[in-house]
């Protein structure tokens, strides 16, 4: 229906039609923009409506810092969907770089900033074979990644010997519980790293040659190509960007569960993909924004926080989740065909 | 569209023109019984008819041969025929009977296809072929054919005109839309003319010369459809010296000068592209050499053409020229983004002031810099890819196709552009398949013929016939 009245405006008269058309394209922009805001909200006074508990500072605070790791891999995640690809070795890659970095500390007698270090460069590593893999082999992205999911999988189970390394030496806590400014209104560390980091990649993407081709890849790759894009070499940056990102979430989650578990970062890769949609990235490619994925996953947290504090079953919330993602990209789809 | 009415003769080919936006794929997608028409009536066999689907559009006899084709492609010919329509035989398939009547239409067509091949084996006009086949099969009086020849090589549009005159032969109606006006003069007997909407009129083929058409579909007169300055050729900028790709190009030498166009004529797969190619560093070179500017070179990679100061305006402009979801300023800074870093930061304003350079400079219509060139004319679209070239100031310009599915008055806007590129003493060398354009605005033509040239001509001498004996 929604098509006819465009077309038969298109044909009317010229002038009108570029109005009427840009009208349309700002609307639903603005629409798009604020709705992950205005569902933020909507929960946020549902749920303060429900348990008196969730709109206190220490709720708020353990809802960011849940947020933490999630956030850092979602990063990775949204540049990876804004080059028009994805990467499922992302949560398999936190699960095995923090527990490279525990055992090195734990059995190996490591410094743990070497640690740290080491599980970073590891993460960069997994992404870079992600890269190669795909821009240089060809190997599709689904597969290539979810190969190397598997193989961080095993690797963690190696290391570990599948059973948990727990307690972390103080220095760990750098990366997520140390509170700074007092125990009792302090901000962890955690929180502090993700927002920093989101800072710095929102302006990455929009101000710097690398976001910028990064965008050009997703919206189209033969284009950019065709432009003097290196794709090759972009495509086996934002694998690796995404990587190290992911790495350094595993610290982050490290240091928030004072342990490593072969059962961390567990589904990463799917609910980083799921807060980006969510929060309005394109999984074509080309479109969306990095903060877009910051409110996709403090929704996220904020859904499961609040369903959590309401004694919702977690087998509920796992079809709740699944119906919300579906909702969400649903509405983007009818909004489309409506152009 | 605005109260449109005219009306087709059985057993004619009837002719839609118009410029980009005229309103032809609306009507066609009205009668397709894909939109719904707000007021109006179609009149078909007499008879009143509605459609609410493409399904009931079928069902009643009209069929549209869309300019993308909407086979399976992994299925073998005769299976698409049938597509929708299989024939059963005791609940199963009957695939005997299916592929005798396949056989049955193909041969009716005179075209030889085996029916069992799979259609992503088929060349595009052999595809277009079994499209045709599969809408006679739904029993299909009135056939709407959407730029069919866009993609066909010189030899298949031969091949498919016959076609199309023999269902002529048998009654079949068919309505032909096409930018190309020879081939309206070639076959069609009468034609209509859409303008913004509106119906122009309808003429029989017989009472109209191309000129007056032009004028019709573009509301005024033009002075000239091709637009030609005269240059004194300067230096040599370009020479190329037996350039080798194994089984592509066979010792290919020329020469490009300062202020000329140098177009390349011949057949779709001669090769064309690909000198444009090999030399831009796309396509690996076996043997040859490139002199540019007293230099040689050999580029590795395209971005290495780029820097040395080559651009190319590819063939397909929406996958290759443009990013269509995005603006119009991202798209116009996209290959020399250095031009708005600022210590490593893209500036906004930078970024606005430059675009906004090119709108001006190159009459760019859109509603504003931020628009999504998707939304742009085709003409627009193509300034647009233009425009990323001046802004990296490229000294040597490969236009591939500059101007397909551009209309007749866009056209002229670009090759007024070309002009001004070749007066600021760019080096532009153009690739085309529209022998009139190459002819109209070319200084020199090289022909080529499977991957190797098979003549060169000056302006002064050259005309379409010598050109098609050097195609073939």
């Amino acid at each position: 229906m929604r098509r006819d009245i465009t077309s038969f405006l298109r044909l009317t008269s010229e002038k009108s039609t570029k109005q009427a058309l840009t009208l349309q394209v700002r609307f639903g922009r603005l629409t798009k923009n604020y709705a992950i805001v205005i569902a933020i909200l909507l929960l946020g006074i549902i749920f303060s409506c429900a348990t008196p508990d969730f709109l206190t500072f220490l709720n708020i605070r353990n809802i960011f810092q849940q947020t933490t790791a999630i956030g850092i891999v979602t990063i990775g995640q949204a540049f990876v969907l804004l080059t028009g690809q994805f990467d499922l070795s992302l949560g398999q890659n936190v699960m095995v770089t923090s527990c490279l970095a525990a055992w090195l500390i734990k059995f190996e007698g490591c410094n743990p900033w070497v640690a740290v270090f080491m599980a970073i460069i590891a993460g960069i590593l997994i992404g870079i074979t992600n890269g190669y893999l795909i821009s240089y082999i060809r190997i599709p992205c689904f597969i290539a990644t979810l190969g190397l999911q598997m193989i961080c999988m095993g690797l963690g189970r190696i290391i570990t010997n599948a059973s948990p390394i727990p307690g972390m030496p103080s220095t760990i806590s750098v990366f997520g519980t140390a509170l700074i400014g007092g125990v009792k209104y302090g901000i962890p560390t955690g929180v502090l790293i993700m927002l920093g980091l989101y800072i710095i990649f929102i302006f990455v993407s929009r101000k710097t040659k690398l976001g910028r081709n990064f965008y050009a890849m997703g919206g189209g790759q033969e284009a950019a190509y065709f432009a003097g894009i290196d794709v090759k070499k972009y495509r086996v940056l934002v694998y690796s960007l995404a990587g190290g990102l992911a790495a350094l979430g595993g610290i982050v989650l490290l240091s928030r569960l004072d342990s490593a578990a072969v059962t961390s970062g567990n589904a990463y890769e799917f609910d980083s993909i799921i807060a980006s949609i969510i929060g309005g990235i394109s999984l074509s490619g080309g479109k969306g924004k990095i903060a877009q994925a910051f409110l996709g996953v403090i929704f996220l947290t904020l859904f499961f926080n609040g369903m959590t504090m309401l004694n919702v079953h977690p087998f509920i919330q796992n079809v709740l989740k699944g119906a919300v993602l579906i909702f969400a990209v649903g509405i983007d789809v009818l909004r489309n065909k409506g152009r | 569209m605005d109260s449109v009415s005219f009306s087709v003769e059985r057993g004619t080919i009837h002719a839609l023109v118009g410029e980009n936006g005229a309103g032809k794929s609306t009507l066609i997608k009205i009668l397709a019984g894909i939109y719904q028409r707000d007021e109006g009536e179609i009149i078909f066999d007499g008879k009143s008819v509605s459609f609410g689907t493409p399904h009931e559009s079928q069902m009643s006899g009209f069929s549209v041969v869309h300019q993308e084709m909407k086979l399976s492609e992994t299925l073998s010919v005769a299976e698409n025929i049938f597509l929708g329509n299989l024939v059963y035989r005791h609940g199963l398939v009957d695939w005997k009977t299916m592929k005798e009547k396949a056989l049955a239409l193909l041969a009716m067509l005179g075209i030889d296809i085996n029916v069992n091949q799979p259609v992503n084996e088929l060349s595009v006009a052999k595809k277009q072929m079994v499209e045709i086949c599969k809408a006679l099969n739904h029993n299909c009086k009135l056939l709407v054919m959407d730029e069919p020849s866009a993609s066909l090589t010189e030899r298949e549009q031969t091949i498919m005109f016959a076609t199309i005159r023999k269902l002529k032969a048998v009654g079949v109606t068919i309505v032909y839309i096409s930018h190309r006006l020879e081939e309206i003069f070639d076959l069609a007997d009468n034609v209509t003319v859409l303008r913004d909407g509106q119906k122009i009129d309808t003429l029989p083929v017989s009472e109209v010369d191309r000129k007056k058409l032009i004028s019709l579909m573009v509301g005024r007169d033009l002075v000239s459809e091709y637009p030609k300055e005269q240059f004194t050729p300067g230096e040599v900028v370009l020479e190329v010296k037996n350039l080798n790709r194994a089984n592509v190009l066979h010792n290919i030498s020329f020469t490009a000068r300062k202020g000329e166009i140098l177009a390349f004529a011949g057949l779709v797969g001669s090769g064309r592209t690909e000198v444009a190619r090999a030399i831009l560093g796309i396509d690996k070179i076996d043997s040859g050499e490139i002199i540019y500017k007293g230099r040689r070179v050999r580029h590795k990679e395209f971005n290495r053409a780029i820097s040395n100061g080559f651009g190319l305006v590819p063939e397909d402009r929406k996958s290759q020229g443009l990013i269509l979801i995005h603006s119009v300023s991202e798209n116009i800074c996209m290959v020399n983004i250095g031009k708005i870093i600022k210590r490593g930061v893209v500036s906004s304003k930078l970024e606005q002031m430059y675009s906004d350079d090119f709108v001006k400079k190159l009459h760019i219509v859109t509603p504003s810099l931020s628009a999504e060139v998707q939304y742009l004319s085709g003409g627009n679209q193509q300034k647009v890819v233009i425009a990323k070239w001046l802004m990296q100031d490229s000294d040597i310009i490969f236009f591939d196709e500059p101007t397909r599915g551009i209309d007749v008055g866009a056209k002229v806007e670009i090759y007024r552009l070309i002009n001004g590129l070749v007066r600021e003493g760019k080096v532009i060398i153009m690739i085309s398949s529209e022998l009139p354009e190459i002819l109209g605005i070319s200084d020199r033509i090289i022909v080529m013929h499977d991957g190797a040239i098979s003549g060169e001509l000056m302006r002064q001498e050259a005309t379409q016939e010598k050109i098609i004996s050097m195609c073939v």
